[in-house]
């Protein structure tokens, strides 16, 4: 019986995902931008993980998994989106690509 | 439960939980001052390390907190084995490396944060009996997307002539962050409620049973059970990487004028909101009715 | 009776509508000149069609020996919605046949003069294509075999007459005239509609005689059943129906009080007032009541509002007509006043009579309105008879027309109109003494105003206008393009009547067919009654009359002698007041422009027409007007302010969102984002 209970892996993640989101909304550089988005599915990876040991199964794990490759497969794809992007306007600021603007 | 006077904030189940909101609202408030001036920006860089500090500050009082409640439950419990000093390394190497993911103004060296955090979280997966899933994450993150990351950085990055100043050398975008307050407030406003919601309950949640959670059942579960979950991560992977070649092998045709309009000033954007036309239903005053 | 007459007989509507849509549609640019021949062909197969109709209904009726005759010819479901089921389909007895050959016949003699009359007009084809269009809608309105065919018919020859009248729509008479029109004929056919709706709420069909006659399936039979047959709702819906449908009977056959768009109607072209405004359309709620007769009959009341009325309108348009110039007003006065004459006659259960007079009236009628049109089409558009005088010599083939139709209309004995008029004053002088000596009086009018005119315009010294009239349209510009080799300039300057044909052959053949027609139609019925024996044998007649005997008993056979006494006084009456036209306006013209002001306030009342436009816009327009003024202003203040809220609501919640959150920042949404997360967090786990 460990002294350490669900919550506090819980709670790491959760301060992980809520840091990524306030890197996603804060830095203007699209790679970066990215990079936290990784962090965020790092927090969400160790909550699915906690909560898998928490009820013994590996449907936690099993999730993981599927957050593991969706992870990279949007780090192939979002990275070929970046770089196309940046051909374009030369400049990695999130902020030149504002035609949706209302 | 140090902090929780049941008297201080009303009785209930909201007293009785583990964290006091009370603190959680304190620490959010410090944590966010403290990362807000932690963000890149012009400021001196002392002031940039003070926000560190006070950001640390607010971690080491919710460890401090969340420790004595585990060592309480642990003492409660003569039992219970010693209490485990790699969590509270790895949860504090990962909080802190992502922190600095988020502020470091230099991406290179954000990608290398990013790694770090990889790495205790690697760790804490181990410490819940995740030791494959451990595996997989520093191979997948650290050995492979990280390695693209930091390629796609060399590649877009505009290198500027490097100075002795701490900034020099970086991309505007990449020095000013973007809105700090806001999306500090509503990020530990989140975080606020995330661990409200986490601690809202007065006793710890301790893991019911310990299945066979090596590396042999989670593959025998894969392949089992959970087949069809691996079957599609095999086409998503697939669909990921014919879209990535698709992506990048499209060439951007540059016109002459995309040229030359680089080469000047960009427009200005007619956004004042008092020369904008407001379309749709005028007036009913200014409506031409034909008269009767 | 030959069955592929029966069998191919759509064909009647249909060719006016295909000539309609081939001259509305292909008959334009290079082409307008020939913009008649589809509507001659399809309303000339129509009128053969018609008479082949007519000449197999008789030999049929002859063989029938007094029997009803009449043939269902269903084609089609036209709609159906549940009980509700409307037959695309024809009826045909004697009744269907003699008003198709009026309507098809004089309306292919109409046609073939309005080639002539509306040569060179920028709008010819549009014109031949409204004719199309109405034939084919008035003989839906005649041969269809349910009330809801004859309310197509009813609707479609409404919207051409508004059409037609609207013609000239560049002039602003013509456009309120159109709108004026159509108005009125909407208050009527509002109760025509409620009428219908009626009959099938009663009887559960709007088919005349259902699957055939004496079938008893049809609403005519059902109705002219015995009156023990008939559930109390039937009776009580049958107290309320005539009202109904005779509201939309005296809407099309401007009868007072809806008398007031006809006179108006005379903006559209003169070939249209002849054949829509006097001979076809009007009649329509003639034909209406004479076809729908059961249902009347059983209602006392409703019959004698149907005399009653049609003599009011009779010596209104009458002593009207006295005091109007514009010879066209004359006819139009004239029109509204024989259209009383055919509603006594079906009032008094005469509707043999009335149909009679119907058929008369249509021939002289359009002889008279046609010859006016030539009187027009030679004057540059004048039609005021102030202004010319005459005109024997300028036009005298017209002259003989016009005498034709004038001594036709007034009554004049071995004439049509003399037999035809006079039935109907015998058969209402046998009702009610009252009503025949209106009826008289009317007569009389009609015979002194007749002749004013026929006298002042015809007659007496050369007066010809040599200037055009101010609203003068195309009827004189067509001579410009037309192969009579004077230009336009030649009417305007030294007008020479002498060497100017202004009676092409194509406009004067079709009045020689109608002068003919107006002669001798009263023959039909006189001395034997002919005519008057082949309608009766209409099942609507034969019910009609049943239904009659078995409520009010058999009528008083009339004497013979009585008739012709009758005949007497009506003759002389005629002799009388043309004598006085004659005294009053050839021999001495000062007597007749004296006249008005000895008896000034009579003859600032009549041409006023008894304020009655004037009436209608103080207590109706006006009020609803200021209804609309003031819905205008609530619409405008109130709805439109609120649609205006509504509409500026979003628009400032739209501008503030635009310089808070939709700035186009992608890390933007994701704050918003974020914020709505944490809120619904808080409201799941957090505060309940």
């Amino acid at each position: 019986m460990n002294e350490l209970v669900l919550q506090h892996y819980l709670a790491v993640g959760g301060i992980l995902f809520v840091i990524g989101l306030i890197g996603f909304m804060t830095r203007r550089n699209l790679i970066v931008m990215f990079l936290c988005t990784e962090l965020m599915f790092q927090g969400c990876a160790l909550n699915l993980i906690a909560f898998g040991a928490y009820h013994g199964n590996l449907g936690g794990q099993v999730f993981t998994i599927m957050v593991l490759v969706i992870a990279a497969a949007e780090a192939s794809l979002a990275l070929g989106l970046v770089v196309l992007l940046f051909r374009h306007k030369h400049t990695l600021d999130a902020n030149a690509w504002r035609e949706l603007k209302g | 439960m140090p902090l929780s006077d049941p008297g201080f904030f009303g009785g209930g189940l909201l007293a009785q939980a583990v964290l006091h909101p009370v603190l959680v609202l304190v620490l959010c408030i410090v944590a966010g001052i403290g990362t807000f001036l932690l963000l890149p920006s012009r400021r001196e860089p002392a002031t940039r390390k003070i926000g560190g500090a006070i950001a640390l500050l607010a971690l080491l009082v919710l460890g401090a907190v969340l420790f004595r409640w585990a060592a309480g439950s642990a003492a409660s419990a003569p039992d219970a084995p010693k209490l485990n000093p790699y969590f509270w390394i790895f949860a504090a190497v990962t909080v802190i490396g992502a922190l600095r993911v988020v502020t470091h103004p230099r991406p290179v060296y954000s990608a290398l944060y990013f790694v770090l955090t990889i790495f205790s979280t690697a760790g804490l997966f181990v410490l819940l009996a995740a030791e494959f899933m451990a595996a997989a994450l520093v191979l997948i993150y650290a050995g492979a997307i990280l390695v693209t990351y930091v390629f796609v950085i060399m590649l877009a990055q505009q290198s500027q002539n490097s100075g002795d100043q701490p900034l020099a050398g970086l991309a505007e975008y990449d020095v000013v962050s973007r809105e700090p307050i806001t999306a500090c407030a509503v990020g530990f406003a989140l975080m606020g409620v995330l661990l409200f919601v986490i601690f809202d309950r007065p006793g710890g949640l301790p893991p019911s049973a310990t299945g066979p959670f090596d590396t042999r059942a989670l593959g025998e579960t894969l392949f089992s059970r959970d087949l069809l979950s691996v079957e599609v991560a095999g086409v998503i992977l697939t669909l990921a990487m014919v879209g990535a070649i698709a992506i990048a092998r499209r060439r951007v045709p540059v016109s002459q004028a995309d040229r030359l309009r680089e080469t000047q000033p960009p427009p200005q954007v007619a956004d004042n909101p008092h020369t904008i036309p407001i379309y749709g239903t005028d007036n009913p005053r200014q409506k031409a009715y034909p008269e009767a | 009776m030959e069955t592929f007459l029966l069998d191919w007989s759509i064909l009647i509507p249909l060719l006016p509508l295909v000539g309609a849509i081939v001259s509305g549609l292909l008959m334009t640019g290079q082409r307008k000149p020939a913009a008649h021949w589809p509507i001659w062909i399809g309303v000339g197969y129509a009128a053969v069609h018609s008479l082949l109709l007519l000449y197999g209904m008789i030999s049929h009726a002859s063989a029938a020996h007094g029997q009803a005759v009449g043939f269902v010819e269903p084609y089609w479901t036209w709609f159906a919605a549940g009980d509700f089921v409307i037959r695309w389909g024809y009826f045909f007895d004697p009744l269907t046949t003699v008003m198709l050959c009026v309507v098809c016949g004089i309306g292919f003699l109409i046609t073939v003069f309005a080639a002539g009359y509306m040569k060179g007009e920028a709008g010819y084809f549009r014109f031949f294509a409204y004719l199309g269009l109405f034939i084919f809608s008035m003989t839906n309105l005649v041969m269809g075999e349910n009330l809801i065919m004859l309310y197509l018919g009813w609707e479609g020859v409404g919207v051409c007459s508004y059409l037609l009248i609207g013609y000239y729509y560049e002039k602003p008479a013509a456009r309120e005239a159109a709108k004026k029109a159509f108005l009125v004929n909407r208050v009527g056919d509002f109760g025509f509609a409620l009428g219908i709706m009626l009959c099938f709420l009663a009887f559960g069909t709007v088919s005349y005689f259902g699957e055939g006659v004496g079938t008893g399936t049809g609403l005519l039979e059902i109705a002219g059943g015995a009156r023990e047959g008939l559930t109390p709702f039937q009776i009580t819906a049958l107290q309320w129906i005539p009202f109904l449908l005779m509201l939309g009977a005296f809407g099309k056959s401007a009868q007072f009080p809806l008398h007031v768009w006809l006179p108006d109607a005379m903006e559209g072209p003169t070939p249209v007032s002849a054949l829509i405004h006097a001979a076809t359309m009007v009649t329509a709620g003639v034909y209406m009541i004479a076809r729908c007769g059961t249902l009347f009959v059983g209602n006392e009341a409703a019959m004698t509002t149907v005399a009653t009325v049609g003599a009011i309108t009779a010596l209104l348009g009458a002593t009207i007509a006295l005091r109007q110039f514009d010879l066209k007003k004359v006819f139009a006065y004239s029109t509204i006043s024989q259209l009383g004459f055919m509603f006594v006659a079906v009032g008094v259960l005469a509707p043999v009579a009335g149909v009679f007079h119907l058929v008369t009236h249509a021939f002289f009628k359009a002889l008279l309105f046609l010859s006016s049109g030539v009187v027009m089409h030679a004057m540059l558009g004048h039609l005021d008879m102030r202004k010319m005088s005459g005109l024997k010599h300028v036009l005298p083939k017209t002259r003989w027309l016009m005498l034709i139709g004038c001594l036709a209309l007034a009554g004049v004995p071995l004439l049509s109109g003399f037999f035809s008029k006079d039935e109907i004053v015998a058969a209402a002088w046998h009702r009610h003494v009252a009503l025949g000596a209106v009826l008289l009086f009317t007569a009389f009018l009609t015979a002194y105003y007749t002749f004013r005119l026929y006298f002042r315009v015809f007659e007496g010294p050369q007066l010809v206008p040599t200037t055009p009239a101010e609203d003068h349209h195309a009827p004189a510009d067509d001579h410009a393009h037309s192969a009579h080799g004077h230009g336009h300039d030649d009417h305007g300057h030294g007008h020479d009547a002498h060497h100017h044909n202004h009676e092409p052959a194509i406009m004067i053949v079709p009045l020689v067919v109608l002068a003919i027609g107006a002669v001798l139609a009263g023959y039909l019925n006189f001395p034997v009654h002919a005519l008057g024996h082949f309608l009766d044998q209409s099942p609507s007649y034969q019910q009609t009359e049943a239904l009659a005997h078995s409520l009010y008993g058999e009528p008083e056979p009339t004497d013979p002698a009585a008739h012709y006494a009758f005949m007497g006084i009506s003759a002389a009456i005629a002799i009388v007041g043309i004598a006085l036209a004659y005294w009053l306006h050839l021999k001495d013209r000062r007597r007749g422009e004296a006249l008005p002001q000895k008896a000034a306030p009579i003859s600032r009342l009549l041409e006023a027409k008894y304020w009655i436009d004037e009436i209608y816009q103080g207590y109706i327009v006006e009020p609803l007007r200021w209804i609309g003024r003031a819905s205008f202003v609530f619409d405008r203040f109130v709805i439109d302010g609120l649609v205006w809220i509504v509409g500026f609501v979003p628009q400032l919640g739209a501008f503030v969102l635009k310089y808070t959150t939709q700035r186009g920042y992608l890390q933007g949404y994701a704050v918003t984002m974020l914020l709505c997360i944490a809120v619904i967090l808080l409201l799941i786990f957090g505060l309940w």
